[in-house]
């Protein structure tokens, strides 16, 4: 498969394609495409003088990033000074960042462009992309069909070619989930690994921000700009000068690849044909595949959505209408008023024995069990939801949505790491091949899926 | 009737900065909301720093203080407590789970000591919220029930108030610094929980007031029913709270953004080696080993820097005569003129000095207070400040003609104490002591005045 973002940064470099223009092209196909697809809800208005600055920098000579002259959307629940953070809310439609998060500082310093926000799930609660006070997202790749969520903007966005890379965030799957009906490539960082500060939070105990890319070799990059430890933030690994684009190897002897008979029962037999044969081509790289197994992984998904409403209710108690001029349970959408009440339920003092701590049991458990798998083999490899995405608009039960994430779920509950590259097709929709990895287990993790992108 | 009191007390800790963020404390000396951040004033997306480690240690001290049991090498979360008030940016306060348990203090066994974030400050009349206070980090401290009069609570409190002052740990009271709740229960009544109650004063008048309704209550056969009310230091009086305020549930959840405290051994002992005694021990300690009287001791322990003062003396000066001195005339002295010992400007040296020369009679007590006095007022050397006071003794010589001028210009008097009359023999001392400026001792004086009448007194 072509390495567009490689061949990009190439084409800078020399002078073939001039930052500015880059910058311009992307915004004329937003001017072109968004109208159809919604991907970005505000464009940055200050993206060409920064393409500027980049651009003279890089006549002079100077020291540029490796991001230098790539544009960047961004997920609407991460701060980037001046422009909206709106959660895709009423809550937030008039909340302006007063401050850059910590990864729009590393992605700045690295001479990236943020070029606008993109559409979300409201506060990142959803499966879809519909839920977005802005209206729903399409899937570029799959037009007419939800492109998943929560983070369907900044999927589509990289679908679509509006810019060069994105960031998403993933609580329960909502980058691996978009990244895999749209096409893309999407990673979850190992929890602890990329600073959270600056994004608002969905469950702070889950969240994490990652990348998607058109390719491997961008998400690597994206990646490894905006990992590694930050000071001023206390739940953080102590992980320093990370690197993975320059050491993407194309073969996989003498890896270890798990897979699990628990994914087949939970997943469309039409999914499993091209996960399937996504495998065969894994073990003719020289993978050795290893059954593991995950006897609870389907537990997972109640005791995350305990978990995360829980933790969702702490979060928008700041939303009370004072500071923000709305309060959230009077302006929210459905979904994102369902998850308050049931934190609010279930947090109450009776009930903590029964539901909450109860959950947090059942995350130690799966926690325990992808564990003890990844000491087996280097990487778990598999579907990334189980089924494809339904039809933009069509109205499906709550129960259907949330079992979109019985897959993706798992990792973020254990706080390992997971990226999804596009395996193939079923009925003309993308699907995407989930691999998990160890806790910083991001290198083995991303020379699967460039070892598969480069065969595909 | 069998009463039951206990309290909670909330004091701010005297760090530099905030408990989760870099911001200053010193809320009372800036303009509203200039010390803040996206932290502390709860922006979206804002995360905390790590707990600040000064302010943890300051909670150990307080507890190690207290007596009480550091909670080692075990988890001890930060939690979220819960509620909707206009001054709580996030929605929720943070609250440690117990650093110290079981402690005492004054026969009051302390439940527990826990480290808490104050809010911002909330003006109703104005509408409007000022967050340089929000995030200053708090220790609270839970006793449990065992006071038994107001008088007892009042006692307590003090004591509290005197060892958080002595840990160097809290800020100043000033300023509504130390927030208290209490809860008073009588015999066959349901327990009441006060809060709002910001000085030692106010507790006292607050359970006084709470004592009296409710055996009121109890009188009239009616029942005490358990239940939360305000403070209104306005009227001293109780008022019920809002029913919502009291059906609150905080839905405490650990704050998954902070790693939970860890305390280990190692910190306990590096605490406990530089930390400041508490007052209570130390005036145990002052009775024991200096061989004073309680009360003297209860006076020279009341503040930690007149203790300090007190020992260093001690050392080079008969530690008795050294106490009734501090007692009678240093005490007096520093409350006449609003000094605090922590404010005292000359060196133990000088009043080791002073003390030494009215111990061997080089001079009379009488000066010696004089020139205590001007030390306060005027640090240095105690024989420079008798000369320049004219303190000098007078000779013998100028001290006898002193006398005989007395004498010779009060006959009326010196008739009177011939006739027996002990006042007048007073008023010829003053006499003297007027015509020598203050410098005779007048014990001497008394002895030349009765050789020179002839009359034994
Ligand atoms: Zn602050």
């Amino acid at each position: 498969m072509d390495e567009v973002t490689r061949g990009k940064l190439e084409a800078i470099r020399q002078g073939e394609l001039s930052v500015v223009e880059n910058v311009q092209r992307m915004l004329e196909r937003i001017a072109k495409l968004n109208p159809k697809i919604n991907a970005f809800i505000e464009l940055n208005p200050d993206a060409l003088a920064q393409a500027e600055a980049v651009e003279r920098r890089l006549r002079r000579g100077e020291k540029v990033g490796k991001l230098a002259g790539l544009t960047v959307g961004v997920k609407s629940n991460i701060n980037v000074l001046g422009l909206r953070a709106t959660c895709a809310s009423k809550t937030l439609e008039d909340y302006i960042a007063t401050y850059d998060a910590e990864v729009i500082k590393r992605v700045r310093a690295a001479g990236g462009i943020i070029i606008g926000m993109t559409n979300m799930d409201e506060f990142a609660c959803g499966s879809s992309g519909e839920t977005s006070a802005f209206g729903a997202t399409d899937n570029p790749a799959a037009p007419g069909h939800i492109p998943g969520g929560s983070s369907s903007g900044s999927a589509a966005a990289i679908a679509a070619g509006m810019c060069d890379l994105c960031l998403g965030s993933d609580t329960g799957g909502s980058i691996r989930n978009p990244a895999s009906h749209c096409g893309v490539v999407g990673v979850k960082p190992t929890y602890g690994l990329v600073p959270r500060q600056g994004l608002i939070d969905l469950a702070m105990s889950l969240d994490q921000i990652g990348p998607f890319a058109p390719d491997v070799y961008g998400a690597a990059l994206l990646l490894e700009v905006i990992a590694g430890f930050n000071p001023n933030e206390c739940v953080m690994l102590d992980a320093k000068g990370v690197s993975y684009a320059d050491e993407l190897q194309t073969d996989l002897k003498g890896m270890r690849v798990g897979i699990s008979p628990k994914f087949r029962e939970l997943t469309d037999p039409k999914i499993m044909e091209v996960i399937d044969s996504a495998i065969k081509k894994l073990q003719d790289l020289g993978a050795e595949i290893v059954e593991v197994e995950l006897p609870h992984l389907e537990k997972g998904l109640p005791a995350y959505y305990l978990i995360m409403s829980v933790e969702f209710f702490s979060a928008t108690r700041k939303f009370d209408g004072r500071k923000y001029g709305k309060r959230i349970e009077d302006v929210c959408g459905d979904e994102v008023l369902r998850r308050i009440l049931r934190g609010r339920h279930i947090s109450r003092k009776e009930y903590r024995g029964k539901y909450y701590q109860r959950a947090l049991q059942v995350r130690t458990i799966i926690r325990e069990e992808l564990m003890t798998a990844l000491e087996k083999v280097d990487v778990i490899v598999g579907p990334t939801v189980p089924k494809l995405p339904h039809k933009m608009g069509e109205k499906i039960s709550v129960s259907a949505m949330y079992a979109y994430d019985y897959l993706t779920i798992p990792a973020n509950l254990a706080g390992i790491c997971g990226g999804v590259v596009k395996a193939g097709e079923v009925d003309g929709i993308p699907v995407g091949l989930q691999v998990q990895g160890k806790v910083l287990g991001e290198e083995e993790v991303f020379r699967v899926l460039r070892s598969y992108e480069a065969v595909a | 009737m069998k009463m039951l009191i206990g309290f909670e007390v909330h004091q701010q800790l005297s760090t530099g900065r905030k408990m989760y963020c870099d911001c200053p404390t010193n809320y009372q000396e800036v303009p509203p909301n200039t010390n803040i951040c996206p932290i502390c004033t709860g922006m979206p997306g804002s995360k905390p720093l790590p707990p600040n480690e000064r302010a943890v240690d300051a909670a150990i001290e307080i507890a190690l203080m207290l007596g009480c049991e550091i909670i080692a090498d075990r988890i001890i979360y930060i939690q979220r407590k819960h509620y909707d008030y206009p001054d709580l940016p996030s929605g929720y306060q943070r609250t440690s789970l117990p650093i110290g348990l079981n402690g005492e203090l004054q026969g009051v066994r302390i439940r527990e000591v826990h480290l808490e974030e104050d809010p911002g400050q909330y003006d109703p009349t104005l509408g409007t919220v000022d967050f340089n206070r929000s995030g200053v980090p708090l220790v609270e401290i839970v006793t449990e029930p065992d006071m038994h009069s107001p008088e007892e609570a009042r006692k307590f409190l003090r004591q509290l108030v005197r060892l958080l002052e002595y840990s160097g740990k809290v800020r100043p009271e000033a300023g509504g610094a130390m927030r208290t709740d209490t809860n008073i229960s009588l015999e066959g009544g349901g327990r009441v929980e006060v809060k709002n109650i910001n000085s030692v004063k106010g507790a006292y008048r607050a359970i006084k007031f709470e004592i009296m309704r409710q055996r009121a209550k109890l009188e009239r056969g009616e029942a005490v029913t358990r239940e939360t009310r305000a403070y209104l230091e306005s009227q001293k009086i109780t008022m019920p709270m809002r029913l919502k305020e009291l059906e609150e549930d905080y839905r405490y959840i650990p704050d998954p953004d902070i790693f939970p405290l860890v305390i280990d051994q190692a910190r306990i002992r590096r605490i406990k080696a530089s930390m400041v005694e508490a007052p209570h021990l130390r005036e145990q300690r002052l009775v024991k080993q200096y061989g004073i009287g309680p009360s003297v001791a209860n006076v020279i322990a009341s503040e930690r820097e007149l203790a300090n003062l007190f020992e260093v003396v001690a050392r080079e000066v008969d530690p008795k005569f050294v106490a009734t001195w501090f007692r009678t005339k240093l005490k007096k002295i520093l409350n006449y003129m609003k000094l605090r010992a922590e404010d005292v400007k000359f060196v133990p040296e000088q009043l080791i000095d002073l003390l030494k020369m009215i111990k061997s009679d080089e001079i009379t007590p009488e000066q010696g207070e004089l020139v205590l006095r001007e030390l306060v007022k005027r640090p240095g050397d105690p024989h420079e400040l008798l000369l320049q006071l004219g303190l000098v003794r007078v000779g013998r010589t100028e001290l006898q003609a002193a006398v005989a001028e007395a004498i010779r210009t009060n006959p009326e008097v010196v008739k009177d104490y011939l006739a027996g009359k002990q006042e007048a023999l007073h008023f010829l001392v003053g006499k003297v002591m007027q015509l020598t400026n203050m410098r005779a001792d007048p014990r001497e004086i008394i002895k030349l005045l009765r050789a020179e009448l002839g009359r034994e007194g």
